[in-house]
């Protein structure tokens, strides 16, 4: 019956520290979640210039790329360089 | 350094200004009669004992020994603190000539708004400020007429135009802006890389600071280059931004119609209410003069144009002062790595060098191996001294721009050597990509390597080590991630060593990794688009 009750009381223990553990990995402060949601804000800003990038390779280089005439891929290659 | 006579206010030594009672109001510092400096004592001093201590701003340190005349004195000139000959650098400054503030062509130069040095309009004779003026009436004539927005005087030039119809005499260059029609950021940008390309057709050099801001380089008659800065404005969210940082409300009335204004004689397209404009930029206070103005931008203002517009230059500026020391210049002769990477590749067999810098490795691969070389780097000033030194020798080097966190010149860049293979050859690169730039570079090779070749990797490792030279600007990878990211973009690492080698500098480094990596060829996905099972 002790042995019953040591091993319930460490399993409690022991289910505490996990959830402590697992608690400390997770910032509850108000602070610590500002940060964290700050830090991921400014990453979704960062995608408005990885789009206009994109955009404008793709209007620029892949759709004159796709005729397939090597002259003019080379043409349009120089072209978008000389446009950096 | 030695005084001729202590004024009873403020003492002027090699550390700085100390002013025993210093107020709130800006002061100028000139050195024999020619402004220099304004501060606020207030906002750029500390105190020191009873009084406060104006340390001299670092970009003016390297000029200060030998003597010359201080002069501390208010806006209007009617309080003197400071105006005695002084000189500066102890008993090595004895015996030197006059402190001058002067570029290497020996053009005076003053410090302007953001803590630069930069030639002042009161340093600048009446012909050329004319070109000046000329230069940024046709900047805004080509942004309204062929590009197609609505262009307008801004800064420091409508302030002069309002105030007095005449430059402000610290300023030292014109701004103009225009305000997008777009309300989503990644439309004004991708809008300003559109102008770019028209002002680049319509014969202007320039550089892009960021998604929103273009400088025009207009060559002046005294073989100086002037800078016009074309900054966007724009709304989101009901909040009006305007580049540099600035962040607030202002009607679009303020601006639209486009108004006029007269700078010496030249007239300008300027904001509807050129006041309320200055007041958005300058505050109410902005018809008083006030050289020490800096601006006190909203925080979250520069925070979401700096995640909207900016991060793909940050290191740029280090990277120039580096490659100009004569540490950099000095590195002459192929690398260790370079000779190692040769013995590697077929005999004449092209290599495309991505970060180049000062270029050794690749005039080494062009002139004493004979290979076709592309050369690459983000750097303007190493890419422009490669350039010279490849054509003054007639050397097979392409050298172009590669900026790896731009996806723009990556997708280039991967399209070019897509269609002319060349191996790649990256020493001491990846250590100073942060991870975008590395994710792009993967991209990059990936792009480049899907015909055949090799990707050829030297960076320093094990990031436990001191971080190598230059400091600040390179670190250590930890070996296994960079083999995790190449095999995640889908290459294969077919050699890796560890060795003890060098730095960037060609100092010992006690852990060096080199690694052959190649992309396996793109083969056609099965017709049903299932694995084989």
């Amino acid at each position: 019956m002790n042995s019953l009750l040591v091993t319930g009381a460490r399993s409690r223990v022991h289910i505490a520290q996990n959830r402590y553990r697992r608690m400390r990995r997770h910032p509850l402060g108000v602070r610590a979640r500002l940060a964290a949601l700050e830090a991921e804000v400014q990453e979704n800003r960062r995608l408005n210039r990885r789009i206009a990038e994109l955009t404008d390779v793709v209007a620029e280089l892949l759709v004159p790329l796709a005729d397939r005439d090597e002259k003019r891929v080379q043409e349009v290659l120089a072209a978008y360089r000389a446009g950096l | 350094m030695t005084q001729t006579a202590a004024p009873p206010v403020a003492r002027v030594d090699d550390d700085g200004i100390l002013l025993r009672r210093p107020g709130t109001e800006p002061l100028v510092l000139s050195f024999d009669g020619r402004y220099i400096w304004a501060f606020s004592p207030v906002r750029d001093g500390s105190v020191r004992g009873s009084g406060v201590m104006v340390e001299w701003p670092a970009v003016l340190r390297r000029f200060l020994t030998g003597p010359v005349r201080v002069t501390v004195a208010s806006v209007g000139g009617a309080r003197v603190l400071v105006d005695d000959e002084v000189v500066f650098g102890g008993a090595e400054g004895s015996g030197r000539s006059r402190v001058a503030v002067v570029d290497p062509q020996g053009l005076p130069l003053a410090i302007d708004k953001v803590g630069h040095l930069c030639r002042a309009f009161d340093a600048t004779d009446e012909g050329i400020r004319a070109e000046i003026l000329a230069g940024t009436k046709r900047a805004l004539d080509d942004l309204n007429g062929a590009c197609g927005v609505r262009a307008y005087l801004n800064y420091g030039a409508l302030l002069g135009a309002v105030r007095d119809g005449a430059m402000i005499a610290h300023d030292s260059d014109t701004d103009v802006c225009y305000l997008s029609k777009h309300t989503s950021p990644a439309d004004v940008i991708a809008e300003s890389y559109r102008i770019e390309r028209d002002l680049r057709r319509r014969g202007w050099t320039l550089l892009r600071m960021s998604g929103g801001d273009i400088k025009l380089l207009l060559p002046l008659s005294d073989g100086r280059q002037c800078h016009i800065d074309v900054f966007v404005a724009f709304r989101v969210g009901g909040t009006f931004y305007q580049l540099g940082n600035r962040s607030g409300r202002l009607w679009t009335s303020a601006i639209l119609p486009l108004s006029t204004v007269v700078l010496h004689g030249f007239e300008f397209p300027a904001p509807a209410d050129p006041e309320a404009m200055l007041a958005f930029v300058y505050g109410p206070t902005w018809r008083v003069p006030d050289p020490s103005f800096r601006y006190t931008d909203p925080v979250a203002g520069v925070r979401r144009l700096d995640g909207w517009l900016r991060g793909f230059r940050t290191d740029m500026p280090k990277w120039t002062e580096f490659y100009a020391t004569g540490r950099a210049q000095r590195l002459r002769g192929s690398s260790t790595f370079a000779r190692w990477v040769d013995r590697r590749i077929p005999p004449g067999e092209p290599v495309a060098d991505i970060g180049c810098g000062v270029g050794r490795d690749a005039l080494w691969f062009a002139r004493k191996r004979g290979r076709p070389v592309r050369a690459y780097d983000f750097c303007r000033a190493a890419r422009g001294g490669l350039g010279r030194m490849a054509a003054r020798r007639r050397l097979p080097i392409d050298v172009g721009m590669l900026i790896l966190n731009e996806l723009r010149t990556v997708l280039l860049t991967g399209a070019e050597l897509a269609r002319e293979p060349h191996h790649l050859y990256a020493r001491q690169l990846l250590g100073c990509l942060d991870d975008d730039a590395r994710d792009n570079f993967w991209v990059l090779a990936r792009m480049a390597l899907r015909g055949g070749g090799s990707l050829f990797l030297e960076f320093s490792a094990d990031p436990q080590l001191p971080a190598p030279a230059p400091a600040g600007l390179v670190r250590r990878l930890d070996a296994d991630v960079v083999r995790r990211e190449i095999e995640a973009a889908g290459g294969v690492v077919e050699r890796v060593r560890i060795k003890p080698g060098v730095d960037i500098l060609d100092e010992p480094d006690p852990a060096v990794c080199r690694m052959r990596v190649t992309w396996p060829r793109i083969t056609a996905v099965p017709a049903n688009g299932r694995n084989p099972s």
